[in-house]
C-alpha cells in the first residue's frame, strides 16, 4: 500500500503545504470574486467554525458576508443573529437580499446562554448560518471546539465575531479572517485556513452584488420623503 | 390475615384500592389507544382487537413488544396473550402471569390444541362450578372440551356453555369499546420525595410517555400542557408549556420541560407530579426525510425557536420584519418567532433605495461637534446625502431629519443625521457593520 502524494492530499483535511486544500468540502461563494479565488473550495464552509477579526465597527464586517448569508439560508433554512452588539436593522438586510422571515435574533442575558444558544442553533440543522457575537471568555477553547463540532452535525455556516486581539490566540476553527478597512474599502487577511496563510491584505471590494456598498453609488442628490407633501 | 401477621410480624398491610385499580387500568386503555381504535377494559385487564393494526404495526412479534415495552414506559408491569378470542387471549394473559409459557394463537383451527393444557381455574368461571369440575376430574380445557354441551349445560349451567363456545369462537363475543375521557389527566405520586428538578425529569417522562399514547389514539397533539408539581403542604407548583404547534412526542416535550424546569426554584421537596392538556388540536404528522429539505428545517425551525425561548425567555428570541414607516425607528418591528409558519404580515420591501446601516442604535446618540461638523474618532467626512425624512406628525412623534453616511478616518461608516430644527446637533443612529 503506497500512496503517492498526490492521493494523499484528495484526503480530507491534508494538503501541500503551499496550496489550498483540495478535498470537496460545501461552501457558499460570498460574491467576491478575490475573496472567494482565496478561500479552500471556493466560498465560505459551511459545516465548520470560521471567526471573523475585526477592530472598530462599521467597516463592513457583516456586510462583506451578506451574500453568503443569503445563500446559506436558501431552503428555508434560518439566520440565527445570537448576542449581536446591536439590533439589526431590517431595511437594511432586505436591501441586502437577506430574507428577513429567516432571520431569528437571540439575545442572550448572558455567555453561558448565548453560547448554549449557539451550539442549539448549529446542531438543530434548522439555521444555514449562525453568527455570534463573543469576545475572549472562560474555557473558550473547548466551547469553540464544541462549537466546531455542532457546526458539523448541523452542517451550518457559523460565523464568531471578534476583535482582532484574538488573533494571538489559537482557535479550533478551520478559518480565520481578519477583516480591514482601506481607504473604505473592505479588505481582508486570511491569518488561518485550509492551506498556506494569506498574509497581505486582498480589497474585496467592486465586487459587492447584494449590499450597495461603496460611497460613489450612493445617491447625493437630496432625496427627500416626507409624508406631507 | 392473622395467619400471615402470624407468620411475619414485620407485614405491613395495604389496603387494596380498586378504584385506583380502575384509574390505572384507564389510564392504560387510553394510552393504548394509539394501537387500535377497539380498546375495552376486561376485568383486571385490557382487550386490544389488533387485527386491523397488524399491517400498520408489522405483525403480531412487533405489534406486542411495542405494547410491553411501552407499558413499561409508562410505569407498569403486564402479561399479553394472543388469540383470535377476546377469552381465550386473557386465558393466555393470565397463564403467563401465572409463570406458564404460552405461544400465541392466530387461527381458530389452532385454538383447541393451545388451550387444552391450559387449567381451568384461570377462567372466570364461579367458585361453586371450578369445585365441581374438580371433584369429577375435570382439571383442564381438553377434558371438558371433549365432553358434550348438553351434559354441561345440564350440570353446570348454560353460561358455562356459553363461555366455551365464546372461547372457542363459536359464538360471536362483543365488546363496549372504551372511550377516553376528552381530556388529558395524569397524576403520579413519586415513591420518594424528589428534591430538586433532576429527580423529577424520570418520572415526568413517564406521564409524558402516557400522553404520547393518549394523544396518538386520537390523532391529536397537545399545544398547551400544564405540568403540577406537588410539594405537600406548600402550595403547589404549576409549570405551562406551550408550543407553537400541537406536539405529542414524549422527547421532545420533556426536553422543553427540562429547560423550563431548569429555570425554576422549587419551594420544598417534590411528592406528586401531574400532567394536565385540556385542549386536543389535530396533529400533523412529521416526516423523516433522509435528505432534509425546506419543510423539514422549518420545522426543525420552529422547534429551535420553541427551545431557545423555553430558557431565555420569548422576549429574547424574536425575528424581525420591515413595517410601514419612513421613520428609522418605526420602519422596522420585532415579531415573534413562535409561528413561523404564519407568514407575517410585514411591509413590502422598503421603497427607500438609498443605504442603510446593519446596526440600528436603539436611541439616537448625540455627536460631538468640531467647527459645525460631527466627531466619532475622528471627524467624519460625510459620504452621501442628505436624504431628508419628514413623517410622524400624526402621532406626535415627529421626525424631520437629514441623514447621511458619514466615514472617519478609520474607515468606519456610520448613519448620522441632524435636526431641522437645530442644524449644529448631529446624532449617530446606525452603524455600516
Amino acid at each position: 500500500m503506497k500512496a503517492t502524494v498526490a492521493q494523499l492530499v484528495q484526503l480530507p483535511g491534508v494538503w501541500r503545504g503551499g496550496e489550498l486544500e483540495h478535498a470537496v468540502h460545501e461552501v457558499v461563494a460570498t460574491g467576491h470574486a478575490r475573496l472567494d479565488a482565496e478561500l479552500p473550495g471556493g466560498g465560505w464552509p459551511l459545516g465548520t467554525l470560521s471567526e471573523v477579526l475585526h477592530d472598530g465597527v462599521g467597516i463592513g464586517e457583516i456586510s462583506f458576508l451578506a451574500g453568503a448569508l443569503a445563500r446559506a439560508a436558501e431552503g428555508s433554512r434560518m439566520i440565527a443573529w445570537i448576542n449581536a452588539t446591536h439590533l439589526p436593522y431590517a431595511p437594511a438586510l432586505a436591501q441586502a437580499d437577506i430574507p428577513l422571515d429567516r432571520c431569528l435574533v437571540v439575545r442572550p442575558a448572558n455567555r453561558e446562554d448565548a453560547l448554549w444558544a449557539a451550539e442549539q442553533s448549529l446542531k438543530s440543522g434548522a439555521c444555514g448560518a449562525v453568527l455570534l457575537w463573543m469576545e475572549r471568555f472562560a474555557e473558550e477553547y473547548a466551547w469553540l471546539r464544541r462549537l466546531q463540532m455542532a457546526a458539523e452535525s448541523g452542517r451550518a455556516m457559523a460565523v464568531l465575531f471578534r476583535s482582532s486581539a484574538a488573533e494571538r490566540h489559537s482557535t479550533p476553527s478551520h478559518l480565520r479572517v481578519v477583516v480591514a478597512s482601506e481607504r473604505g474599502q473592505i479588505s481582508v487577511r486570511i491569518p488561518k485556513r485550509r492551506g498556506p496563510p494569506l498574509h497581505h491584505f486582498i480589497s474585496c471590494s467592486g465586487s459587492h452584488s447584494n449590499f450597495p456598498h461603496s460611497p460613489s453609488r450612493s445617491q447625493n442628490a437630496p432625496v427627500l420623503v416626507s409624508s406631507r407633501s | 390475615m392473622a395467619a400471615a401477621k402470624a407468620l411475619a410480624a414485620a407485614l405491613r398491610v395495604i389496603d387494596r384500592d380498586p378504584a385506583a385499580e380502575r384509574d390505572a387500568l384507564e389510564r392504560i386503555a387510553a394510552w393504548a389507544s394509539q394501537f387500535t381504535p377497539m380498546v375495552s377494559l376486561e376485568g383486571q385487564g385490557i382487550l386490544l382487537e389488533i387485527e386491523s393494526s397488524l399491517r400498520l404495526f408489522h405483525g403480531h412479534a412487533k405489534l406486542a413488544s411495542a405494547i410491553s415495552r411501552g407499558i413499561r414506559d409508562i410505569g407498569f408491569n403486564a402479561t399479553l396473550g394472543i388469540a383470535p378470542t377476546p377469552l381465550a387471549a386473557r386465558l393466555f394473559a393470565r397463564a403467563e402471569a401465572q409463570g406458564r409459557a404460552v405461544r400465541s394463537c392466530i387461527t381458530l383451527q389452532e385454538l383447541p390444541e393451545r388451550v387444552g393444557d391450559l387449567p381451568l381455574f384461570l377462567l372466570d368461571w364461579p367458585q361453586k362450578a371450578l369445585a365441581r369440575l374438580t371433584d369429577l376430574g375435570l382439571l383442564r380445557l381438553r377434558d371438558i372440551l371433549a365432553l358434550a354441551n348438553e351434559g354441561i349445560a345440564r350440570r353446570f349451567g348454560p353460561e358455562i356453555v356459553l363461555s366455551i363456545e365464546r372461547l372457542m369462537g363459536r359464538v360471536a363475543d362483543p365488546r363496549e369499546p372504551y372511550s377516553a375521557p376528552p381530556r388529558f389527566r395524569s397524576r403520579l405520586e413519586l415513591p420518594a420525595e424528589a428534591e430538586g428538578v433532576e429527580a423529577l425529569l424520570f418520572p415526568l417522562k413517564r406521564l409524558l410517555a402516557e400522553l404520547e399514547g393518549y394523544a396518538r389514539g386520537r390523532g391529536a397533539g397537545v399545544q398547551r400542557l400544564i405540568l403540577k408539581l406537588e410539594h405537600g403542604r406548600k402550595a403547589h407548583t404549576r409549570l405551562p408549556l406551550e408550543f407553537a404547534s400541537p406536539e405529542r412526542e414524549a422527547d421532545f416535550i420533556l426536553a422543553i420541560a427540562r429547560e423550563k424546569l431548569g429555570r425554576l426554584t422549587l419551594p420544598a421537596a417534590t411528592h406528586a407530579l401531574g400532567l394536565r392538556a385540556d385542549a386536543l388540536l389535530p396533529y400533523v404528522p412529521r416526516s423523516c426525510a433522509w435528505l432534509p429539505g425546506p419543510r423539514e428545517h422549518a420545522l426543525e425551525g420552529e422547534r429551535l425557536v420553541e427551545r431557545l425561548s423555553a430558557r431565555l425567555g420569548s422576549d429574547r428570541v424574536f425575528g424581525i420584519a420591515l413595517a410601514d414607516d419612513h421613520r428609522p425607528e418605526k420602519d422596522w418591528k420585532k415579531v415573534a418567532r413562535s409561528n413561523p409558519r404564519q407568514k407575517h404580515a410585514g411591509a413590502d420591501a422598503p421603497s427607500h433605495r438609498s443605504r442603510r446601516p446593519t446596526w440600528l442604535l436603539p436611541r439616537p446618540h448625540k455627536l460631538i461637534t468640531e467647527a459645525g461638523l460631527p466627531v466619532l474618532q475622528g471627524s467624519l467626512e460625510l459620504t452621501a446625502g442628505p436624504e431628508r425624512i419628514e413623517a410622524g406628525w400624526w402621532d406626535g412623534e415627529e421626525v424631520r431629519r437629514d441623514y447621511y453616511v458619514a466615514t472617519n478616518p478609520r474607515g468606519e461608516t456610520f448613519w448620522v443625521y441632524r435636526e431641522h430644527r437645530d442644524l449644529s446637533a448631529w446624532y449617530l443612529h446606525g452603524v455600516f457593520a
